[in-house]
């Protein structure tokens, strides 16, 4: 066993990132942010209707990041955990992120964009343009319009959740609300972790769990319907409750192994060097792990309730899916996404060698990828008309994803050296950094 | 006289805190002992290096569970419900599917209605691993056994209490009356006896 360390031998005022120091990375993702970011303006006014998709889907892949960080610090300080406070300022960071994301998921706001995306929206619209002219309320002119297209008859019963009212519980207060508490909780939360630093106070630490525990549950609401007012709701007839939960999976997964990257990447610059320990690649590999599988868990029994039960409102999600090339996309999933790396995960000096678990992790993340884009894009097709796979429109993808993506991890990674790299006065830091598990 | 034949099972040493007990761990593995073991009343973290002990077996055996349960499970369901095995060549195992195939919810009777059988084979895969955990734990603990040779000593009731304690064995080629003992007590290990086991 290695010499235990004590507060002698860590940094007075913790250790602060030169953004010098990793400037080749963080300027390639700037500049490939802002390629990307040229593209897609080019993009959303020449090729409004497929971009949409290709902007949603890089929205949310990076959105899950954000949502995953904004869980383990909430896992964090709920569990009253001690070994990951070296680590916990990196996920701090990551849900803070939070801001950026808003700007980016603005353009969602449009109803120019979202009359490509969102079928449901222009039925609405339909109908409150009824409604105007027969001065009734919007359900009503739903549901006259549904006596012609019986179609619309989940709208009329969905209503209550899906509607445009912008006084009410629409999609539009709770686009505003999710972006408000991801960014309550991840300012709250780094906020009293700042104010240690002040005074090395453990009622910060106190406090924090007393925190967490209350918003616990508006975080888990959050997730859930930001997921489906955004992805489900391209297909305004399909419905899964697992949906959400699938979501947070996907969110908890990606953003651990995002974590370890950058936890990789600042050790080898110099930083992190006495803090973070093999132990904690192991204890983050396990979680990683353990993710792997209740992601399994929860997309199969989503699979399996929708394939027994045959319901045809149901079976269109994967229906789409299963069929032509996507059926090879699922496959690889189901191989890439869960056996591989449950595979990789399983066995204890893979996790502990820092080199290999990034690796993995750079698979992992890239498979959060394909998740994702296997979940938002073959909606597209069918939706705008134009067949299974729009021809020529996975550039637009490769773009959005540049611009979202790029510019939000250069964001990112610079705003690392706004504060030390973990909360050097935090009362548990000496626990976390003699950790054994 | 008492002619009762005795055996020697080694040296039992006492020791006052985690601490020393951790200390002591760590010498006696540097002074090369392969047959020896510690005893507290609770689990102390890092214990296994300071004891130099490899890494243990018991995962390969509940891996190689998990993937028997698997497969049994695999196998039973696709023999006694699809026509998997007869489309490799392999129709003599099932017979009797092949004439009555069992047609649920119109779901097909060929390897696609393979999501059906997940839950067994994910539950079948639990129950083996765990199976295998808990005997194979006991097997390479050597458990269940009748007595141990150490329950001789009154002093060692303590261990389920508050007592810290290293057992060096007789069996250990490098284990000496003399050596043995005297590197037990430069470590300041107390009540220090010479455990013997009537055979």
């Amino acid at each position: 066993m290695s010499h235990h360390v004590t507060f002698n031998d860590l940094p007075q005022g913790g250790e602060k990132f030169e953004t010098a120091k990793g400037a080749k990375l963080i300027n390639s993702l700037g500049f490939i942010g802002g390629v990307g970011l040229l593209a897609s303006i080019y993009y959303f006014y020449a090729e409004t209707s497929t971009f949409a998709y290709s902007w949603l889907f890089a929205v949310f892949f990076c959105f899950t990041f954000v949502v995953g960080g904004c869980f383990w610090i909430l896992l964090h300080s709920v569990s009253n955990s001690g070994w990951g406070v070296s680590v916990r300022r990196i996920w701090e960071n990551l849900a803070n992120m939070i801001i950026p994301m808003a700007i980016f998921a603005s353009p969602l706001l449009f109803p120019s964009v979202q009359t490509h995306l969102y079928e449901w929206m222009n039925h609405h619209r339909e109908a409150a343009h009824h409604a105007a002219e027969h001065g009734s309320t919007v359900k009503e002119a739903l549901h006259h319009m549904s006596e012609a297209n019986p179609h619309l008859h989940v709208l009329v019963s969905k209503f209550g959740y899906m509607n445009l009212n912008p006084a009410g519980f629409s999609w539009y207060t709770r686009f505003f609300a999710y972006f408000l508490v991801l960014w309550f909780i991840a300012s709250t939360l780094r906020g009293r972790s700042l104010k240690q630093e002040q005074d090395g106070d453990i009622k910060h630490t106190i406090r924090s769990r007393q925190f967490s525990s209350i918003v616990l549950l508006p975080f888990a609401l959050t997730v859930t319907f930001a997921a489906y007012d955004w992805l489900v709701g391209l297909d305004y007839n399909w419905f899964s409750t697992m949906w959400g939960v699938y979501i947070f999976a996907g969110c908890a997964w990606a953003s651990m192994a995002v974590s370890i990257l950058v936890i990789t990447w600042l050790r080898s610059l110099g930083y992190l060097q006495k803090v973070v320990t093999d132990e904690h690649y192991h204890l983050m590999g396990k979680l990683l792990f353990a993710f792997t599988v209740f992601w399994a868990y929860i997309a199969f029994s989503q699979y399996f309730l929708i394939w027994y039960a045959n319901v045809t409102e149901e079976t269109r999600f994967y229906l789409t899916r299963n069929t032509e090339g996507w059926r090879a996309v699922s496959i690889f999933i189901l191989i890439g996404h869960f056996v591989a790396p449950f595979v990789f995960l399983l066995s204890q000096p893979r996790k502990k060698n820092p080199v290999v678990m990034s690796l993995g992790c750079i698979w992992i993340i890239f498979m959060h990828l394909v998740d994702m884009y296997w979940n938002v894009i073959p909606e597209r097709g069918p939706s705008l008309g134009q067949g299974v796979w729009v021809p020529g429109a996975w550039m637009q993808d490769i773009a959005a994803l540049c611009a979202v993506f790029g510019i939000m991890s250069f964001l990112y990674l610079r705003g690392l050296a706004k504060y030390s790299l973990y909360p050097w006065r935090d009362p548990r830091l000496i626990e976390s950094v003699n950790v054994v598990n | 006289m008492s002619t009762t034949l005795k055996r020697v099972h080694g040296y039992l040493a006492e020791f006052d805190s985690v601490k020393d007990l951790y200390h002591a761990a760590e010498h006696v593995r540097d002074a090369g002992y392969q047959r020896w073991d510690v005893h507290s009343p609770f689990p102390i973290h890092g214990m296994d290096t300071a004891m130099g002990n490899p890494r243990s077996k018991l995962p390969y055996f509940v891996f190689c569970g998990g993937i028997t349960g698997t497969t049994v499970a695999f196998t039973l369901e696709t023999i006694t419900q699809t026509n998997f095995w007869q489309s490799i060549g392999l129709g003599f195992l099932q017979k009797i599917v092949e004439t009555y195939p069992t047609v649920v919810q119109a779901k097909p009777t060929d390897i696609w209605t393979l999501p059906a059988f997940f839950p067994v084979m994910f539950e079948l895969t639990i129950l083996f691993s765990a199976f295998t955990t808990l005997f194979g734990l006991l097997a390479l603990i050597g458990l269940p056994r009748w007595n141990h040779p150490l329950f001789v000593s009154k002093n060692f009731s303590k261990f389920s209490d508050d007592g810290f304690f290293v057992c060096i064995e007789a069996r250990d080629p490098k284990f000496s009356q003399e050596g043995t003992k005297s590197l037990l007590e430069k470590l300041g290990g107390k009540n220090i006896e010479l455990v013997e086991d009537e055979i």
